[in-house]
This record gives structure tokens, C-alpha cells and sequence, in this order.
């Protein structure tokens, strides 16, 4: 009986966290945006031949006609330099850059997580330690650090997610870190603790619920951050010079033609913005689930 | 606590933030399986018997046969003696002290312009869009400066340079200033002037208006895209805080003593709403400095951030490294005076 009621109450919470996020527009149509790059990275993946792509890993140049040409019908968005159709590129871009800015975001969110939340838990000497590194690793812009990171590393996509991850987890430490500390204090932990549950099954039961969803919502409000700055890298010529579909690459291809063939800047960039925005909104809009007082 | 407790408290634990900084950086020019500080302090021009006679005295002087973290402290040794290696890049060939002699005056000049521009729109704007809430103004704000805040930088440069260089054709976008006329100065040698290296200043030096007013035009695009870059946040957050300030008790008290609107939002509520901008500050410096990368980049301008991507392109070791550790350093000074200075306004700091 009492678990059909914890059930139904489940349900109904449910219900009223989708009716608060339906209720919020822009929310809505950013999680449309989102949604609608991820099926193209899903189609890319699986079945390109579905858009009539052939090689979805690969920019296709067109050394017969180099020189950047305006849209029309046979090249929707036009092409950019060296003959490189723009609409094919930016869909078999938006994969790659979607699966890379995941892997960084995932990677370190979960680092970051873990050990603010041990780090908030064991507090005392490991936590200054651990928070004094965060502070040492925030002191160097990310952007400075993951191109020396990623020069140690070799240029490359793989290890510029690394070095994207590695300058990424601090910021994760210390907001779980912070969701820790104030989870700490309630009564149900001390309620745990007084009941004899361990140490372990009190951190990883009781307090990660609590700390996961804000951090959900940092992370969805990272992935649009974290895409903007992967393009970033590879726009200032963090990729060699290989025929890797990416929206920042795809963009500086065009930066010698920006007099004479301006879409071949704007249309990639513009694919980057709308995904920074959409997710902007929907992160406002899960915000509004998440926290009680802005709920109805 | 007393005010100079909590400086001196501050300044030690800044030194462990240093040595951490330092020991990143060394970590870093060590992780890749191989000693890199040998391609950090070797002349990359220099061969035959010098270059062997070098490595043997740079193995003696970092001390590169005994273990790594004994070398660390000859590396900061040496680091702290001011000799930060050798640079290679097809903008500047030399000694790293001499590049950033010549590269962070330029980048100094485009954050300190920004910095203006980020106050003069920033400041007025996140203002008036709290005080017309809701009105046609403050969407438009609103919009601008969410749209600002998700575009990657070097797509404002993009925007910036298409709209206000190429169709309007009324600013220049590319290096400092115009080639031709510069050809034949007396003080402006291989791209470098003398003697603050910043072309607008040493114009003025030298009484050339037409090179200095060329030089400031040069200068426009780069700053006001670091700080459109930049004013997204800031407006954000003013306006935020300036809605909570109106809010207040001692606001209502003035409105009902009958006070002129103009006094209200400019005199009590607008001191107050500024304050969290101050905490702004520390991350609009570490903005500042990476957005500076992509922008001199996409600008080619030489500064320190140009210098770094060039570094990068061409391998070069010392460039990276130094320009890391260079950064690292602005920043966690910024930081600093940040603490110092927050500590001064606000007393509830110290405690």
C-alpha cells in the first residue's frame, strides 16, 4: 500500500516537473535544437547514406573547383575552400564535434564529481590539498592550458578532448564539492549515520542522489560551452591540417575568402551558435524542474 | 581580523599557488616521455660544436642527470633568474624574455582598451535593462547578450570583421598598422617599434599623428571584439544583482523620502549592484587572456596570444611552456589584487 502511494507521488512529481518545463518556450524549442543535432549525429553514425552522404568521417574537396562558390541548388549552403560542400560537411561535422564534446563533458564531470564529492566527505588536510589544486589548475586559463596540454600530447582530436578534460574536472570538483558540503548537514544523513549505516554506503546512497542532478544540469549547460571551445581549438589550428570534418575547422577553411565568400564563415559558425544557445535554454529550463522555488 | 592579517595571509598562500603553477608547467614539458627542456633552452639556429658545448653546460646548469624532482628546483632556479629559454617562431626567433618584451605590451594595449569599451557598454546597459525590466529594450539586451555569451569568440571576430571591415570598409582588420606607412621610420624596424613597442604610443612618442591615428584604427576591431566577448556576462550579472539591489529595504526608504529617480538608481542602488562585478573582475582577466589567443590570432595582431598560436603551429617548445607559465602568472596575480582589493571594499571579506 505505502509503495503504491510512493508510486503514485513518483508519478505525479513527474508530471509536474514536465508541465514546469513544457511550461518554459524557449526551453522547449532548445530541447527541439538539441534534439535535432542529435539525430543527425545518430544518422551519421548508423545510416549517412539516409541524407546521401558516402563518407561521413571525411571532408570531400573538390580540387577542380577550389574557390569558395554561393548557394544554390546543387550546393545548398555553397562550398568552401578547396571545393568542400558546406550542408554535407556542417551535418557530418555536427557528429563529430557532438561525440567529442560528450567525451569531455562525461569524462570530466565524472573525475570531477568523484572527487569533490570524497574531497567534501573526508574534509580536513586531503580536502585542502584537493581544493588548492583546483585553484592552481583555475589559475591557468583553460584555453592556454589545454594547448599546452595538447602540445605535449600531439595534435589531434583525441588528445585535444584530453586536454579539454583535464583543464574541465576542477570546475566539476568544486561544484560537487560545494553540493556535498551542504548535503552533509541534513538531518537524514545524520539519521543515516546515527542508524550505523557505513561511510561508503552513506556517500554513495544517500548523498550522490542528492548531488547528481545539479551537476546534470551543469553538464548540460557545459555540453554548449565545451563544443564552443573544442571548435575554438581547432579553429586557431589545433587540428593539422587533415580533412576532419569540424565546424571550428570547417570555419577557418573559409577565413582566407572572408571578402570575397562570407557564407563559408558564417554557416558553420551559425551551426555552432544555435547549439550553444539551445542548449543554454534547456539548461534554464531543466534549472526550473530542478529547483523547488522556481517550480509553480 | 585586521586588514594587513588578512594580506600577509593571503601573500602565503599565494607562493604554494606559484609553485604549483610552476610545477605544472614542468610536469607538462616532461610528460611526454621525453626531456623537453633541452628543446626549450637550445637556440634552435645554433649547430655543430656550439650546440654540443651548449647541451653539455645546460645539462650542468639544470642539473639534467639527476632525478626529475631535483631538476625542478634548478628549472625554477633559472626560471626565477629570468632565463625562460628560446623561442622559435616565423613572428619572432629569439630568447622567450625578449618575445614577451615585444608581445605583452601589444596584448596589454588590447585588454586595456577592451576594458574601457567592456565599462562604457556594459555598465550603462545592464543598468537600464534592470531599471525598464521587461521593456522592449530589455529583451533586446537580454537576447544580445545570451546570443554573445553562446558564441564561440572567434565568430564575433568573424561577424565583426565582415560587417564593419569588409562591407563597410570603414575599419582595417588585419596587424597593426599599415605597412606603407611605416616603411620608412626611423624608430620601427622588422615590425617592432621602439621604444614601448606599442606602435600607438611610440607614434604619439614621436609626434607621427597620421601613423598614430592609423595605429588606433588597427586597434578598434580586436578590442571591441574582446569586449563584446567579454560584456555578455557582465550585463548579465549586473542586471541580476541591480533587480536585487531595487528590491531592498533602503531602496523603498529612498523612493518614500521622495528622492529623484535618477539619484535612486545611480547614487544608492547602482554602488551597491557593482560590488559582484568585482568578483567578476578575476575571471574577466582570465577571459581577457584566452579570448586574446583567438583574437590576435584571427586578426593577426602580435601579441603574446598570436604568439602562442604560432608556437603551437611550428612546434616550438619554449613558446608554449613560457607563454603557459606567463599566463598562470598574470592571472593568479590578478587574483590577488582582486582578494586585496575586495577585502578593502567589503570588511564581511576578511572574516
Amino acid at each position: 500500500m505505502q509503495q503504491e502511494t510512493a508510486e503514485a507521488g513518483r508519478w505525479e512529481n513527474l508530471k509536474l516537473s514536465i508541465s514546469v518545463f513544457m511550461a518554459n518556450k524557449s526551453a522547449v524549442v532548445g530541447l527541439i535544437i538539441v534534439l535535432v543535432y542529435l539525430i543527425d549525429a545518430l544518422i551519421m553514425q548508423f545510416d549517412p547514406m539516409l541524407l546521401g552522404i558516402h563518407h561521413p568521417d571525411v571532408l570531400v574537396p573538390n580540387f577542380l573547383n577550389p574557390v569558395p562558390l554561393p548557394p544554390s541548388p546543387q550546393h545548398i549552403l555553397g562550398t568552401t575552400y578547396p571545393g568542400i560542400d558546406l550542408l554535407t560537411s556542417i551535418l557530418k561535422a555536427i557528429r563529430i564535434d557532438l561525440a567529442y564534446s560528450f567525451f569531455v563533458v562525461a569524462v570530466g564531470a565524472s573525475v570531477g564529481a568523484v572527487i569533490g564529492i570524497v574531497s567534501a566527505w573526508a574534509s580536513g588536510m586531503f580536502d585542502e590539498v584537493i581544493m588548492r589544486i583546483t585553484d592552481i589548475v583555475f589559475s591557468i586559463p583553460y584555453l592556454i592550458l589545454a594547448l599546452a596540454v595538447g602540445f605535449i600530447l600531439g595534435r589531434s582530436l583525441w588528445h585535444m578532448s584530453i586536454a579539454l578534460a583535464i583543464t574541465w574536472w576542477p570546475l566539476y570538483a568544486r561544484y560537487a564539492r560545494s553540493q556535498t558540503l551542504s548535503t552533509k548537514e541534513y538531518t537524514f544523513i545524520e539519521a543515516a549515520k546515527a542508524a550505523g549505516v557505513g561511510r561508503t554506503t552513506i556517500m554513495f546512497r544517500h548523498i550522490l542522489p542528492n548531488v547528481l542532478p545539479p551537476i546534470f544540469i551543469q553538464i548540460s549547460l557545459d555540453l554548449g560551452s565545451i563544443m564552443v571551445i573544442f571548435s575554438t581549438l581547432a579553429f586557431i589550428g589545433f587540428i593539422p591540417s587533415a580533412n576532419i570534418p569540424e565546424l571550428g575547422y570547417l570555419t577557418s577553411l573559409g577565413l582566407n575568402f572572408v571578402q570575397t565568400a562570407p557564407w563559408a564563415l558564417i554557416f558553420p559558425g551559425l551551426f555552432i551558435t544555435i547549439f550553444a544557445l539551445a542548449v543554454n535554454l534547456l539548461g534554464d529550463g531543466l534549472r526550473d524542474v530542478i529547483d523547488p522555488r522556481r517550480r509553480g | 581580523m585586521k586588514l594587513w592579517v588578512y594580506i600577509v595571509r593571503r601573500l602565503l598562500l599565494f607562493i604554494p599557488t606559484l609553485i604549483g603553477l610552476t610545477f605544472i608547467v614542468f610536469v607538462l614539458s616532461h610528460s611526454g616521455g621525453t626531456n623537453l627542456v633541452l628543446a626549450e633552452y637550445v637556440n634552435p639556429r645554433l649547430t655543430g660544436e656550439a650546440r654540443t658545448l651548449l647541451i653539455q653546460k645546460l645539462t650542468e646548469e639544470f642539473h639534467l642527470n639527476q632525478p626529475i624532482y631535483i631538476q625542478y628546483f634548478y628549472w625554477l632556479y633559472q626560471i626565477m633568474q629570468g632565463n625562460w629559454g628560446y623561442t622559435n617562431t616565423p613572428i619572432f626567433s629569439g630568447s622567450v624574455v625578449t618575445a614577451i618584451e615585444l608581445f605583452l605590451p601589444n596584448t596589454a594595449m588590447i585588454a586595456a582598451v577592451a576594458s574601457i569599451l567592456i565599462w562604457v557598454i556594459g555598465v550603462p546597459l545592464g543598468v537600464y535593462s534592470a531599471v525598464n525590466r521587461d521593456s522592449a529594450t530589455d529583451q533586446v539586451v537580454r537576447v544580445g547578450s545570451f546570443s554573445l555569451y553562446a558564441m564561440p569568440i572567434y565568430l564575433i571576430a568573424v561577424a565583426l570583421i565582415l560587417a564593419v571591415g569588409v562591407y563597410l570598409k570603414i575599419l582595417p582588420f588585419a596587424g597593426v598598422v599599415n605597412p606603407l606607412l611605416v616603411s620608412n621610420l626611423s624608430w620601427y624596424h622588422n615590425g617592432i617599434s621602439y621604444p614601448t613597442h606599442i606602435i600607438l604610443i611610440d607614434a604619439i612618442l614621436h609626434n607621427n599623428w597620421q601613423v598614430a591615428w592609423n595605429a588606433f584604427l588597427h586597434l578598434l576591431l580586436p578590442s571591441l571584439t574582446l569586449a563584446l566577448a567579454t560584456v555578455a556576462s557582465i550585463i548579465r550579472i549586473l542586471r541580476a544583482s541591480m533587480l536585487e539591489v531595487l528590491d531592498q529595504d533602503y531602496i523603498r526608504l529612498a523612493w518614500s523620502k521622495g528622492i529623484s529617480a535618477k539619484l535612486v538608481y545611480n547614487l544608492h542602488a547602482r554602488r551597491n549592484a557593482l560590488l559582484p562585478l568585482l568578483t567578476l573582475f578575476g575571471l574577466t582577466v582570465a577571459f581577457l587572456l584566452g579570448g586574446a589567443v583567438v583574437i590576435e590570432t584571427v586578426f593577426s595582431y602580435p601579441g603574446i596570444g598570436y604568439w602562442t598560436t604560432q608556437a603551437l603551429l611550428n612546434n616550438d617548445v619554449g613558446g608554449i611552456m613560457a607563454s603557459t607559465l606567463l599566463f598562470g602568472l598574470i592571472l593568479v596575480s590578478a587574483n590577488l589584487i582582486l582578494d586585496i582589493a575586495y577585502a578593502f571594499v567589503d570588511p564581511r571579506i576578511r572574516y
